[in-house]
């Protein structure tokens, strides 16, 4: 009985796995066939990669979209972690009703749409003579309320004494924040980087808008601006997206272990 | 101690900030935005354009710059592509927020979007009244691109409509090409069921999702889905009535397959599912894709409706490049546009070798390159045909509420291929679309 | 004592100051400008104050309520199947004695770090007429007839349905695989010699110790199902007929699509602010109870 039950679970995980590595699968196969193979479901490995890859070099700037996807994604995951951590910091562990009620607003900008605010974002953006700069596709997430959130959460498990022991020995509160909060709670910031990152890197409507020049477009872009051409190429467009979705994949394999831990403390 | 973390934290978030106002200098100086302080006229100017095809529309300004550059030698042009969808929503979040800096000289338009978008942002786009003689191109699409009498942009590829279809499933039905030569929609829904009998094979394709085939229709007897004046044009109009009828009657003689989406579309037939492809001139590419199809493909007239006023010659789709007034390049991007797009048959005829891109250009069709013939079509002379047909095709108006008015009649849709009664349908379309553009 | 609470609670100002000024500039600020929008009528950028008109007219729009149905339905189908479904597998998960436990957490939770791009590029090819999932269910027989999946009213919310579960499942179900780690395997001990089944464990122990977590993710997925755009425009793009259209998608076609009346667009994301208030509301309400 307790063996079927076993079974039974195993089953369903192996259905579910099935499922969700399905379409990573389906990409991984789609980038080594031809366009019409793609369309027509060809579901085994084919010979066109490298054919699909040369194509792909040839027809979008892939290097420059990569380096810049990098850019922002990496300046703005250090920049969100430093803020949100610090408003995280601020909020839990100097704890006021002021501060609780302050919060609270700040959790209202979650609620609306972003095509709703676009408009006067891109005019602010263009006062500030930072339209088509990566500082643009940077600043209007660099601090969410979501990840502030997310690192009040954690905080609530960080133990207070090492504050106490930190401020005994001198320490002000700055330093206790960088040299005892911040490697304490590395992986609450490991599972912050992740979701920061995918976020940075697959954002799409508002780096549309606020990037111009060719020169300056990140990877959703270039997805984007291959799959609706007059005679979209399904294969190098699986390319593209392999690409695309590849650095992702890395950072959280890479990060995967401190991940699991960091979530772990979001929900104490 | 105190002061150098917290420099430490700003100095992280300036850091990004400091680079990045490094960085807007160098687009500024490079011309990636048109408010660069260049004086017009020199040498020296980088013209920048937004197109979203960059192998179709971005190669045929390629062409063009290649030509003007023979006389202006110096002239730079910076191709942006990126997907028309997005284009468009770009364009209207730099027009709506009244910011010039970020918009190219030249960019191209969606011929059913021009009244919208001239309409919307009044005094934004450059008037090429003069500057180009419009009796040169066909007048349907001249009318696409008159304002209140103002032609605004100069007028690029278009979308003559013609009936492709496979040969040998024809012949093996048992009809020969003249039987498709010039013939009602009905005639095509016979025929196309004694093709599903004797080949199994479909008719033609069908995407509810899409109007084109409407869209087809109507150009067909010269109405729209709105008026000139832009009001509904759903109820009391003979052409949407006979459009609908039609529609309804290919959907349920079971002669269309379903697709969903663009790859599906170009898929049913590169992989031999349907007899025939009733679209524009530019799916000659998408057509030829299947070279193993070479010499089975011809092309004859699209089908008529069956009311007065309709021909067997349509459009469907076709763009149009318009110059931003504001713009600091504008003398030099409007010369360019109409010196080449506007006004050289060489263009056109190294588009259409080039790029199988057809355009309005009179002068052109008279060409060598007009009058090839294709072995891919059985040796039959398409771009002749196709010219032939595009003088035919009804001009229209096709308004400011095009999109709204296509909405709205999706929205019936369903309710109309399940039988619902047609005059009550259209009453709620046109009541629908008329809170649509309150 | 007290003084040395003055001074904690300035110093946390401190460190909250700089990311609230943030947030203010780049949310608040923008939403208070359409705010103002919303109280003008007119298209591109030629406008007019026009008071009430536009919360007039969304009361009789037929579209919005169209949208607003077509979004809520997703919201009471879509939002219980995910959080149930990412709570099973959670559970399965935390089976201390499950083999392969690694390789099915990362298998299922890859699904959303892909770009919303690609996977909606992947999903549409997946679902085509001719697509890969009819081939494989042509094949082993299943169907006899290839599924139109986009074209046919209900299959086509069924698709938007199970993109959005693809990817988000996963990673509900992180949180709760956290939070579950952190429930005392005593109380489960306990529960089993008691001679509490695992079904039982799984309602009476798992699911309440869990409330905080449940109610947050609840909260996060409902605001996100509530601004749904980005699956549906690029899977269905609202179709067939407008039957998938989200609210979302009905902003971005008044802004984008239409003839831009931006200030109506501006009237309809405050419907979608003030539903997810409301629902959020009514989420701690009934969730929330302590604290």
């Amino acid at each position: 009985m307790k063996k079927f039950g076993t079974g039974a679970i195993h089953f369903f995980l192996i259905t579910v796995s099935i499922v969700s590595l399905f379409p990573f699968a389906w990409m991984l196969i789609g980038m080594t066939n031809s366009s019409a193979e793609v369309i027509k479901g060809k579901f085994s490995f084919g010979a066109e990669f490298s054919n699909n890859v040369a194509k792909l070099l040839e027809m979008t700037n892939l290097g420059t979209a990569f380096w810049n996807s990098t850019l922002i994604a990496v300046v703005g995951t250090i920049a969100t972690l430093i803020l949100s951590s610090m408003a995280g910091f601020g909020f839990e562990i100097y704890r006021t009703r002021g501060k609780d009620r302050l919060f609270g607003v700040l959790m209202l900008s979650m609620m609306m749409p972003f095509a709703a605010i676009m408009i006067p974002l891109f005019r602010m953006f263009s006062k500030m003579g930072l339209l088509d700069t990566p500082a643009a596709a940077i600043l209007p997430s660099i601090t969410t309320a979501f990840m502030i959130f997310f690192f009040m959460q954690n905080t609530k498990s960080f133990p207070r004494e090492l504050l106490q022991a930190g401020r005994v020995d001198g320490l002000n509160e700055w330093s206790l924040f960088a040299r005892v909060y911040m490697p304490t709670m590395k992986p609450t910031y490991a599972a912050a980087a992740i979701i920061t990152f995918m976020n940075y890197w697959n954002n799409f409507l508002w780096p549309l808008i606020a990037l111009q020049s060719q020169d300056k477009k990140t990877l959703p872009l270039v997805v984007s601006s291959l799959s609706s051409s007059y005679s979209p190429d399904y294969g190098v467009i699986m390319v593209a997206i392999v690409v695309t979705t590849l650095p992702t994949l890395l950072i959280f394999f890479l990060l995967q272990k401190q991940f699991v831990q960091g979530m772990l403390g979001s929900v104490k | 101690m105190k002061k150098r973390v917290s420099l430490l934290l700003l100095g992280t978030v300036t850091a990004s900030l400091l680079a990045a106002c490094g960085s807007s200098e160098t687009t500024n100086t490079s011309g990636g935005t048109s408010n660069t302080t260049e004086p017009v006229g020199e040498a020296k100017q980088k013209v920048v354009a937004w197109a979203w095809d960059r192998a179709f529309n971005g190669g045929a300004l390629d062409i063009a710059k290649e030509l003007y550059a023979k006389d202006h030698p110096g002239f730079e042009l910076e191709i942006v592509d990126m997907a028309k969808v997005d284009l468009e929503q770009k364009l209207n979040t730099n027009l709506a927020s009244g910011v010039k800096g970020g918009l190219p000289d030249i960019l191209l338009v969606n011929d059913p979007n021009i009244q919208k978008y001239v309409a919307s942002y009044p005094g934004t786009f450059a008037e090429f009244t003069n500057k180009v003689d419009f009796s040169k191109f066909s007048p349907f699409k001249v009318d696409a691109l008159t304002v209140d009498n103002k032609v605004y942009g100069v007028p690029f590829d278009i979308g003559v409509t013609g009936m492709f279809y496979r040969s040998d499933y024809i012949e093996q039905a048992g009809f020969k090409a003249a039987d498709l030569e010039n013939i009602t929609w009905d005639r095509f829904i016979e025929i196309g069921k004694v093709v599903k009998e004797k080949t199994g094979k479909y008719m033609i394709t069908m995407n509810p999702n899409d109007e084109s085939l409407t869209s087809i229709l109507l150009q067909s007897a010269g109405s729209w889905y709105i008026t000139p004046d832009n009001k509904g044009n759903f109820v009391d109009n003979p052409a949407m009535t006979e459009t609908l009828r039609v529609y309804k009657a290919i959907a349920d003689a079971g002669i269309a397959k379903p697709v969903t989406g663009w790859s599906e579309y170009v898929g049913s037939f590169n992989s031999g599912d349907v007899a025939t492809v009733v679209s524009g001139v530019w799916q000659v590419t998408g057509i030829m894709e299947a070279k193993d199809q070479s010499g089975k493909w011809k092309v004859a007239p699209i089908p008529k409706l069956n009311i007065d006023g309709a021909v067997n010659a349509s459009n469907e789709g076709g763009s149009s490049w318009f110059v931003l007034e504001g713009s600091a390049n504008k003398e030099a991007a409007m010369d360019f546009l109409a010196t080449t797009i506007g006004g050289s048959s060489e263009f056109y005829e190294r588009f259409l070798k080039e790029k199988g891109g057809v355009g309005s250009y009179i002068p052109a069709f008279s060409s060598e390159a007009y009058s090839q013939t294709s072995d891919f079509f059985g040796g039959q002379a398409i771009y002749t045909d196709f010219t032939k047909w595009s003088k035919e095709v009804p001009g229209i108006s096709l308004g400011m509420y095009t999109q709204e008015a296509k909405d709205s009649l999706k929205n019936e849709l369903p309710n109309i291929l399940n039988g619902a009664d047609l005059a009550k349908s259209l009453a709620n379309i046109q009541k629908l679309f008329e809170q649509q553009v309150q | 004592m007290n003084s040395k609470l003055t001074r904690s609670n300035l110093m946390g100002w401190q460190f909250v100051l700089l990311p609230s000024i943030i947030i203010v500039l780049f949310s608040f600020y923008p939403m208070i400008q359409s705010l103002f929008l919303s109280f003008q009528s007119g298209r591109g950028n030629v406008y007019h104050y026009s008071g009430m008109d536009n919360y007039v007219r969304l009361f009789g729009d037929p579209m919005f309520r169209q949208a607003v149905w077509n979004t809520l339905l997703y919201l009471v189908v879509q939002v219980p199947l995910m959080l149930f479904l990412g709570l099973i597998i959670a559970y399965f998960l935390n089976i201390p004695k499950l083999k392969f436990k690694g390789f099915y957490r990362t298998a299922i939770f890859l699904p959303c770090v892909t770009s919303l791009v690609s996977y909606a590029v992947l999903f549409k090819s997946i679902f085509a007429v001719d697509g890969v999932l009819n081939g494989m269910l042509l094949s082993i027989g299943l169907i006899h007839e290839p599924v139109v999946w986009l074209m046919d009213p209900v299959w086509a919310r069924v698709v938007i349905v199970v993109a959005i579960t693809w990817r988000w499942t996963g990673y509900n179900m992180i949180f709760y695989l956290s939070a579950m780690q952190n429930i005392d395997s005593s109380v489960y001990e306990a529960a089993s010699i008691d001679g509490a089944s695992k079904m039982r464990q799984f309602f009476s122990i798992t699911v309440p110790m869990l409330r905080p977590i449940i109610l947050f993710t609840a909260i996060i997925s409902t605001n996100g199902t509530l601004q749904l755009f980005d699956e549906v425009v690029n899977l269905t793009n609202g179709g067939p007929g407008n039957s998938t259209m989200t609210i979302s998608q009905y902003i971005y076609n008044l802004s984008f699509v239409y003839t831009p009346n931006f200030g109506y667009a501006a009237t309809v994301s405050y419907a979608i602010v003030v539903m997810v208030a409301v629902l959020a509301f009514l989420q701690l309400k009934v969730g929330g109870e302590k604290k």
